[in-house]
């Protein structure tokens, strides 16, 4: 058999053989949508490199062969094992397709699986260490071509509510790995309404895949002149209170049954419906990661010192470029944190869980001057009033409104189809309730069905 | 003039004797008459309100030429540079491992950790045990090129070795949590070899 195989419509091997991101491909493919043409490196050939230390017999040649029939003249070369292990592994973009220099990638690629970091990653969550990633080869579209293209990443529905609206980022003229590292400026994905032809098909995408997961998806695209291309697929893994939202809405429409709404969520999920976040139509003028769930409102402070001082007179928002040892007396200070740099283990994030403050890092497009911030293109002088949501990451001007349990119809929705699964009507608590209609389903109160 | 206690306080930020102590091996007595002498000298400045000490622009200038001095003296800049790539490679996987020992993923959520499952700390544990052993490598290295880098060991050490004895708080979670020492040494090298943070 070999170990490359075309990316098609066809190709029948699990995602033990062809990696997720891979298997992902194929069904995009199987779907009609737009993959650009490629080839997976499954991932016995990694195991093989990483039992000898050298690529196996004939891999080389194999590979350069399959690749010509791309007809490319630069190619991408992509980790993808059958777990997600996300950040770990090394991606090699703009590879000329000549044997020596695909050889070269597809070893740097495999070699990553054995970092110290990705093997702690592993160990971590018990992945085991032998499974090896496949390696993706496709031929290269580029994001910033022209003014008619660019890169982004989808949720077909919001994964901080569960409702049904496509949402996710835009990065016009730029590559997608400038959209996942956030170092650039993204937009909200609705302004890609002005690539109409690549929204439309963004958007018929979306409901696709939707519905052949029956559960809500995520994708990562580029468009090329003006050309729609997807990347990546996978469910959405949604979490709290859009979970409990998207299982009910799902059920509603039909794409799912009661039962398996009630599968969808796990008794986990609802302590997280309990979490206070700002109500889902206030007007967020920037948005980054939110590492630390609860609602924090206060005074922007932008140095240490000054938030110490301001937080004499109430509390204090402390807004920083990244963290350094010195911000630690001012986040102690402060009620929450805002920074540009930094993802879910960054510096600030540890710190910020430490002392359990509400966390928004990694938020692009936040430039920290003298005596002001400038947010999403607007200028916030030091002293005024944010508030900052540790969940789904936006930051808003004043104070807008807080809920808590933001999914109470759909919850109490949820609930009652438990309560007819499992017959019993007493008041207990509502983890207990879910808990119970689960058992009786056979869904025990483990990991829940859309995993 | 100090430069040990000036660098510290350039390291650790505004703080009080307790932390300039422990990162510089001193007593807290000998910490504080060093501070009056550089408060005299206009390096450092004593905030009553808040309690703590902190550098003025001329003492961060004076920590800055200081340093430089001593790895240009050395000759052992490359050395130096060369050591903190290496620490760069084991950053990430701290602040995971750290993010590890805050949160964890069950039924697909991220909660916190409570510590009731023993066997999952016990792994992660047992990992930052690891990780340290490689980072005393780094800090070999580092100390070589400039040798108070040697301090970080014991301090690292002692942090892993109360977690391990029971101190939860000690990986991440407190003021002299293998977590703080290690942002002290990462902000070290910046100072250090004179790079900047990125801007903002």
């Amino acid at each position: 058999m070999g170990w490359v195989r075309h990316l098609s419509a066809t190709l029948p091997d699990p995602p033990e053989v062809l990696g997720g991101k891979a298997h992902g491909l194929v069904l995009l493919h199987r779907l009609g949508l737009p993959v650009p043409a490629g080839v997976v490196v499954i991932t016995d050939a990694c195991r093989a490199f990483l039992a000898d230390g050298t690529l196996p017999d004939g891999l080389t040649d194999e590979l350069a062969t399959a690749v010509e029939t791309l007809g490319a003249s630069m190619v991408s070369v992509r980790s993808g094992a059958a777990v997600s292990m996300p950040g770990m592994m090394d991606t090699v973009l703009n590879v000329r397709p000549t044997p020596g220099t695909l050889a070269e990638a597809l070893k740097s690629v495999f070699s990553s699986w054995n970092t110290p970091r990705a093997r702690t990653y592993r160990t971590l969550h018990g992945i085991p260490h032998d499974l090896g990633t496949a390696v993706v080869v496709q031929r290269m579209v580029f994001g910033d071509r022209d003014s008619r293209s660019g890169s982004g990443v989808a949720f077909s529905h919001d994964p901080n509510t569960g409702e049904k609206v496509p949402f996710g980022e835009v990065l016009f003229g730029h590559q997608g790995s400038e959209v996942v590292s956030g170092r650039a400026l993204t937009l909200p994905l609705r302004e890609l309404d002005r690539e109409p032809g690549v929204w439309q098909g963004l958007q018929d995408a979306l409901v696709r895949v939707e519905q052949h997961y029956r559960d809500a998806c995520y994708v990562e695209f580029t468009y090329e002149s003006g050309t729609l291309w997807l990347l990546q697929v996978r469910p959405g893994k949604f979490t709290g209170a859009a979970a409990v939202r998207l299982a009910t809405d799902l059920a509603d429409e039909g794409a799912i049954t009661r039962a398996e709404a009630l599968l969808r969520v796990a008794p986990h999920h609802l302590q997280h419906v309990r979490t206070p976040r700002i109500t889902p139509d206030a007007d967020a003028i920037a948005r980054g990661l939110g590492v630390c769930p609860g609602v924090a409102a206060g005074r922007v402070a932008v140095t240490a010192d000054e938030a110490v001082r301001l937080a004499v007179h109430g509390p204090v928002v402390l807004v920083r470029p990244e963290t350094s040892p010195d911000d630690i007396r001012g986040l102690a200070a402060a009620t929450g944190i805002v920074t540009a740099r930094g993802g879910p283990a960054s510096h600030a994030a540890v710190v910020a869980r430490s002392m359990g403050k509400p966390a928004v890092v990694g938020v692009a497009d936040l430039v920290v001057g003298a005596d002001s911030v400038t947010l999403g293109g607007r200028e916030v002088e030091v002293g005024a009033m944010v508030t900052i949501d540790g969940t789904s990451g936006v930051v808003v001007l004043g104070t807008p409104p807080v809920v808590t349990g933001g999914a109470d119809a759909h919850l109490r929705r949820l609930l009652e189809w438990a309560d007819e699964v499992s017959g019993d009507r007493s008041g207990r608590g509502e983890a207990e309730r879910l808990a119970a209609a689960r058992a009786v389903l056979g869904g025990g109160t483990g990991r829940s069905a859309a995993e | 003039m100090n430069l040990v206690v000036l660098h510290a306080l350039r390291c650790v930020g505004s703080t009080g004797l307790t932390r300039v102590a422990s990162f510089t091996g001193l007593t807290e007595s000998e910490v504080e008459s060093e501070l009056i002498d550089l408060a005299v000298a206009g390096l450092v400045t004593h905030d009553r309100h808040f309690g703590g000490w902190s550098l003025t622009e001329s003492g961060r200038a004076a920590d800055a030429s200081g340093t430089k001095a001593e790895l240009e003296t050395a000759g052992t800049r490359p050395a130096l540079a060369e050591a903190f790539d290496e620490f760069l490679v084991l950053n990430p996987e701290l602040l995971d491992l750290c993010t590890a020992w805050q949160m964890r993923s069950v039924d697909g959520v991220t909660t916190v950790n409570d510590h009731s499952d023993t066997a999952y700390d016990a792994r992660v544990l047992a990992l930052f045990t690891d990780l340290h052993t490689r980072a005393l490598v780094v800090i070999a290295a580092l100390a070589a090129a400039a040798p108070r880098f040697a301090r970080y060991e014991p301090r690292l050490t002692s942090a892993l070795t109360r977690a391990r004895a029971g101190e939860l708080a000690c990986l991440a979670d407190s003021m002299d949590s293998f977590h703080t020492i290690w942002a002290e040494l990462h902000e070290d090298l910046l100072a250090t070899l004179g790079i900047a943070r990125w801007g903002g």
